[in-house]
């Protein structure tokens, strides 16, 4: 029946992994002197090939493979073009802003690369050990990544914090999937969810579900697991955090949807109310943590908090739009997200040049392209009308509120009320009279690559605030495909 | 006997465990890992798990540990330094940790009968089985480890490699 | 009438204009900019004003859909507009006015730097305010909602540099974000309860369902009041628009007078027929209107700067349209949102005009009769006083007088709003001539005319303005002047034109029959304003050193109208400041331990290596985090596991 090659279900993959290895191949064999920037072409173009296998993926029929490991279908699909999309603008703000001479420049293109193969297999697995497999590639790349700026003292403290919080917290997530096995006798998610109502168990599947959110809670940064974020942020190449803010969290998402709406929709009494506290927790965590903040980064690093609250609380409307609203949420944070750290990293370059909200006085002025696509950036973490931001939340909360939860709609809305006000702290400073020692004068002219990746990311955010109409049919067409999965239980 | 076998075993693990945070010197921390995965693999045998015991003994007792042994010699590490804890992992991570062991021991506990027991030798796990489970059900997952590893191997070069100015 | 009236072309062509500036803008000559923003913003005028001449033969509503904007979720929205007898009032007032002051701001503006950006944002501001009276839906008319916030913003911190300006084009922003937050959550409820977001679905839905009173309507009419508070600056969120006189003047009369600010009332009109089921909003909406009337009023009083006279006097009369709206007369409301918009837009640029002639200065304190020296500005200014201030036969009388006496026929409380209505009326007119003799009589105090005060007042300084300025002056002094008869109510032997021409969708309020009360209302109106006009006269002409003697004798209640009550220092102190408390101290000194301070740290930071690493992984830091993370986790596992969370209430 299955008439589909195996190797189709995991095209994309198999090409980053291919490209990875072409990088760890040609490397070492390039003249000690030639720049590494030519490994970061070569991984945008097996970017670009897996972004196009994504996209030819749509057309597959919806089926499984390899013993019903992997599936694909809409959802999976969706969040493929979404990963590799948001890998291909990081690859370019790393080629423009990663210094010429930098010596572990292959190793870094080689490792955003096998990232990437462990988030596009979090998000098509449909079974747990390689869901937590994808998890660990995608987490121990970043660990490593974040750890990239070694002359930096902050550099190896953030990549040994994250790595010691995030394993904490993955094995949390390993405990959970240990527990539903134990409570089901399996680990693939159609079959828990068949297994669940005639368990005997099933309270130590509801104990493996909170240990689910626990891990995941930690990977998308949710409150009361945020703790790391603004340390990790701060201590990390920019091009780094506007991955690891946005791709693994995107699949981590993607994850936790799975599990949830397709793993354990009988439990929904049980993780409906935790969503609630979990996103309206990290909303105001979030936006309180940014109010006083002076450093750009670990201002981004609060905000990233509050945005994963805004999405939780699609979570909990228990519905396709639900699911529809917090796939379109995580593309339109994805895309002001990756955009503004692509600004950011060529403003501050790769070692932070500039930190605090008044270094960067002055930088419309400076370089007009890239303070007014940060401007934008900031209008649509905002939620202006005609950005994507604006629409995200607003299918967001309107999913939420169309479930009942009024208060949690309230909560989101006066939050990001609070919102708007340190991101225009930020925009008035770019566009205030620039300070007289400003580090600004060091700032070269954008590079093609940064220019593409931030006219990738602003045509985006545009594109998604005023004619939204297609992404969100493709999100609702993942949310449905997989949601009949749990509507017909 | 089964009974006697497990308490001695998983009391020598936790034992090992704390001795390891508990010790001062690299080296001692080392070798208590060696205990706590040596009792782990009897823990393993016990509940049926003989493929598993192997292994674990094998591969962390064996190859991993020796090499752990190998790095901390050869960089001749010396005792920590005594640094003084922070408030909230007193205040909130003690009593936190607390809260979580005895709410595992309670869903545990609570729900024994229905957990039951395993026996000793009750079945035998042949070759084949094993290796219908991994190189055909979980193919997937075992291949892709390999990107896993390579992803480990690409993280020791960048971060280990030496500065050059 | 099938032909398309092509109604997309109203927003678009001042879209246009703020594209060309916006981006080549800066590299063109003023003459050209300023060609591009006017003829963006006539074209539309013009195709009102001819939509306007065979309005009649429209079927209305006309609704011009230009497509599919969002299908999915619970609703569709599409890009659609819709013009109607509402919508082609405030069409009327954007364009016109809008374009009159596009034709001032050349002149006003003509040695400002940033002169493209400053035409870039108004015909932007321009495009988000059509959009949000033409728009079908309530998702589109957010848009412009919103987006006219945002042009707001742009405005208000047009002078950027100045740090005032800069905080005061946030405080507007951040502000209207808590009435938007209002109308969003308004909106949420609409597409559960109604399953559309278009004005057709929602009132239809609304009609099919008489026996829908209060409940839930009210709270969407709650909430809506709460985004009409911040747009309209209602109590309790007017505290933006004082400060917002920070912008360039031009925007004060456009945005801050005519246009943005009427936004809050055009939306409660436009959905009344939701207000209509809910007596409890109509009354929130009427106590709101009558106390925002009379404590803007007071405050006005003592202000010396004289855009901030101004804007107080905006606040106040936006409270008389809002209590208008809340005894059910919309189209009363409507009738003062368009006078107003005349003498409103009238006096602040006849401010403007005068803070031209004295070099930029604003303090009233130190300007003095100014009245020869610039006569236009003076007498197309005295009509815009006159007009405001109640005296017959100038706009402002009709149109107030008719919101008086719908407030005194209105049941429940009346009275007492009419009562309000009246004293506000009187203070009205004080502080108005209060602001007319201290402008245009007494002694010349400005610093220049001190200096030359031998050479017999030749001082070189004052100058009346250019023509651009003038002649848009003149225009809107003679709508000022004769708005009025638009609307003199039937009883005052009248027509009520434009009541008759919004009846039939706003569905005018029941008029009581009988020219007895009105008339004598009318009158006693008048006394009143007369009175204050006496008033004024007295302080401020023949006794110019008795108010000084009075804040003297009262100082406390000076004191306490100087600092319009204090009310920005206890929202400061109730909100902002215990925010950002939180923020500093619970969140920081909990959470954020920040990078390089954990214990044992300092030493180690610049060394290397793996000695730099260990030492790092011991640092307390690290352990807290950790600690924290443990606790999260216990904390999230026992509220799973037994279920608390099931058993509470968060829906």
């Amino acid at each position: 029946m299955n008439t589909v090659p195996q190797i189709f279900r995991i095209l994309p993959e198999v090409i980053l992994t291919v490209t990875g290895v072409l990088i760890m191949l040609i490397e070492p064999v390039m003249p000690k002197s030639a720049s590494r920037k030519s490994m970061g072409w070569l991984s945008v173009l097996g970017t670009l090939a897996a972004l196009g296998a994504s996209l030819w993926q749509y057309q597959l029929p919806v089926g499984t493979a390899y013993f019903g490991t992997i599936q694909t279908d809409a959802f999976s699909v969706f969040f493929h073009v979404l990963i590799c999309s948001i890998v291909l603008v990081s690859l370019l703000a790393a080629i423009s802003s990663a210094p010429r001479e930098m010596d572990t420049l292959g190793e870094y293109f080689g490792l955003v690369v096998f990232g990437a193969v462990g988030m596009l297999f979090m998000t098509s697995a449909v079974e747990l050990l390689v869901v937590f497999i994808g998890l660990e590639i995608s987490s121990i790349s970043t660990y490593i990544l974040a750890a990239f700026r070694r002359k930096s003292a902050k550099g190896p403290e953030a990549g040994i914090k994250y790595l010691l919080l995030g394993s904490f917290a993955t094995a949390f997530f390993l405990y959970g999937i240990a527990m539903l096995f134990g409570a089901t006798g399996t680990t693939v998610i159609s079959q828990i969810a068949d297994r669940l109502g005639s368990s005997h168990l099933p309270l130590l599947a509801v104990a493996g579900l909170g240990m689910i959110l626990i891990g995941i809670g930690f990977k998308v940064s949710a409150a009361p697991f945020q703790v790391w974020t603004p340390d990790v942020y701060e201590g990390s190449p920019s091009p780094v955090v506007g991955l690891m803010s946005t791709a693994p969290k995107a699949a981590a998402f993607a994850v936790l949807l799975r599990i949830l709406y397709g793993a354990l929709p009988t439990l929904h009494e049980y993780w409906v109310p935790l969503l609630w506290w979990l996103s309206a927790l990290s909303m105001t965590v979030g936006n309180l943590g940014a109010l006083r903040q002076r450093n750009v980064k670990r201002l981004l690093a609060y905000s990233s908090i509050a945005h994963a609250g805004y999405l939780l609380a699609a979570f909990t409307a228990l519905s396709a739009d639900g699911i529809a609203a917090a796939s379109f949420y995580a593309v339109t944070y994805a895309a002001m997200n990756v955009g503004i750290f692509a600004v950011v990293s060529y403003a501050g370059g790769y070692d932070d040049r500039l930190t605090l909200i008044e270094d960067y006085r002055g930088l419309a002025y400076r370089a007009p392209v890239m303070g007014g696509a940060m401007a934008f950036f900031l209008m649509s973490l905002i939620g202006i009308p005609f950005t994507g931001g604006f629409f995200g939340k607003f299918y967001v909360f309107s999913a939420a509120l169309h479930s009942g939860f009024l208060w949690l709609g309230i909560i989101g809305l006066l939050n990001s009320g609070i919102g708007a006000f340190y991101y225009l702290r930020l925009i008035a400073a770019l566009y205030s009279k620039p300070s007289e020692a400003a580090p600004l004068n060091q700032i070269p002219r954008p590079s093609f690559a940064l220019l593409l990746g931030v006219f990738l990311t602003v045509a985006a955010t545009l594109i998604l605030g005023i004619v939204p109409g297609r992404v969100l049919a493709m999100a609702k067409a993942g949310a449905a495909t997989f949601y009949s999965v749990s509507a017909s239980k | 006997m089964h009974l006697v076998l497990f308490f001695i075993f998983g009391g020598l693990c936790v034992a090992g465990a704390l001795n390891l945070l508990l010790q001062r010197h690299p080296i001692n921390s080392a070798l208590s890992l060696i205990v706590v995965m040596s009792s782990l693999a009897v823990l393993y045998l016990l509940l049926g798990a003989e493929f598993l015991a192997a292994a674990q003994v094998i591969v962390y007792s064996g190859a991993i540990m020796v090499l752990f042994t190998f790095v901390i010699m050869l960089l001749n590490a010396g005792r920590e330094d005594r640094t003084h804890g922070s408030k909230a992992a007193y205040a909130l991570g003690f009593p936190g940790a607390a809260i979580l062991v005895s709410l595992l021991a309670y869903i545990f506990l609570s729900n024994s009968r229905e957990l039951g027991s395993a026996e000793l030798g009750a079945y035998i796990v042949s070759t084949g089985d094993l290796s219908n489970v991994l190189f055909r059900d979980l193919l997937l997952p075992f291949e892709v480890t390999s990107v896993l590893i390579l992803v480990a191997i690409l993280g020791a070069v960048a971060l280990a490699r030496k500065e050059e100015n | 009438m099938t032909d398309s009236l092509h109604l997309w072309l109203i927003p678009i062509v001042p879209f246009a204009g703020f594209l060309v500036n916006g981006l080549v803008g800066r590299k063109l000559p003023r003459a050209l900019v300023s060609a591009i923003a006017l003829i963006a913003t006539l074209i539309p005028f013009l195709q009102v004003a001819n939509i306007w001449f065979h309005f009649s033969s429209i079927s209305k509503p006309y609704v011009e859909n230009l497509g599919s904007w969002i299908v999915g979720g619970a609703f569709h929205a599409d890009f659609a507009l819709q013009l109607d007898q509402l919508t082609m009032i405030m069409l009327l007032i954007i364009t016109g006015v809008g374009f009159l002051i596009h034709v001032y701001s050349t002149g006003y503006m003509a040695h400002e730097d940033g002169y493209w950006r400053f035409f870039a944002y108004l015909n932007l501001f321009m495009f988000f305010m059509l959009t949000l009276v033409l728009a079908e839906n309530f998702l589109l008319m957010f848009v412009g909602w919103e987006g006219v916030g945002l042009a707001s913003y742009l405005l208000i911190g047009f002078y950027f540099l100045r740090d005032s300006a800069a905080q005061a084009g946030k405080k507007a922003f951040v502000v209207n974000r808590i009435g938007d937050f209002g109308f969003l959550l308004a909106m949420f409820l609409m597409i559960s309860h109604f399953g559309s977001l278009s004005y057709h679905d929602v009132f239809a839905v609304v009609a099919q369902h008489p026996e829908w009173q209060g409940g839930f309507i009210t709270v969407i009419a709650l909430f809506l009041i709460l985004g009409a508070t911040g747009k309209s600056a209602q109590i309790p969120l007017y505290i933006w628009l004082p400060d917002a006189m920070e912008g360039p003047t031009p925007v004060s009369a456009l945005i801050h007078a005519a246009t943005m600010v009427t936004a809050g009332i055009y939306m409660v009109a436009r959905t009344h027929a939701i207000f209509d089921r809910s007596p409890f909003a109509l009354s929130t909406l009427a106590i709101i209107g009558a106390a925002t009337a009379f404590f803007a009023a007071t405050i006005g009083i003592v202000q010396t700067d004289i855009k901030r006279v101004l804007a107080y006097s905006t606040v106040s009369q936006l409270g008389y349209m809002v209590m208008a709206l809340g005894v059910a007369a919309y189209s009363s409301a409507l009738f003062h949102v368009l006078t107003h918009a005349f003498f409103k837009a009238l006096l602040f640029l006849a401010a403007g005009s005068v803070i031209h002639a004295v070099s930029g200065e604003q303090d009233m304190r130190v300007m003095g009769g100014l009245w020869k020296k610039i006569p236009i500005t003076f007498v197309t200014m005295t009509v815009g006083v006159v007009a405001i201030s109640g005296i017959p036969p100038f706009a402002g009388f009709f149109s107030k007088d008719e919101i008086l006496y719908q407030a005194f026929i209105s049941p429940n409380g009346g009275k007492i709003l009419w009562f309000v209505g009246l004293v506000t009326a009187f203070l009205t007119s004080f502080y108005m001539f209060r602001l007319w003799y201290m402008t245009f009589f007494g002694e010349n105090r400005t610093p220049e005319a001190k200096h030359d005060d031998h050479s017999h007042g030749h001082s070189h300084g004052i100058h009346e303005s250019p023509l651009v300025m003038t002649v848009p002056l003149m225009i809107l002094a003679v709508l000022s002047a004769i708005g009025g008869f638009l609307g003199v109510p039937e009883g005052m032997w009248g027509h009520n034109e434009i009541g008759h021409f919004l009846g039939p969708i706003l569905d005018p309020a029941s008029r009581v029959v009988g020219e007895g009360p009105e008339l004598a209302l009318a009158g006693l109106s008048v006394l009143v304003g007369l009175a204050g006009w006496a008033m004024a006269h007295y302080f401020y002409y023949m006794k110019p050193e008795l108010p000084a003697k009075l804040a003297q004798q009262f100082s406390a209640v000076h004191r306490l109208l100087e600092n319009k009550y204090w009310i920005d220092e206890i929202y400061e102190g109730l909100i902002v400041t215990p925010l950002l408390l939180v923020s500093r101290y619970v969140l920081k000194g909990l959470i954020d331990t920040g990078i390089i301070d954990g214990a044992g740290m300092a030493a180690g930071g610049t060394a290397q290596g793996l000695g730099a690493l260990v030492q790092r992984v011991q640092s307390g830091n690290i352990r807290s985090y950790a600690g924290w993370l443990a606790f999260g986790a216990a904390v999230l596992l026992v509220v799973t596991y037994f279920g608390f969370t099931a058993h509470f209430s968060v829906r």
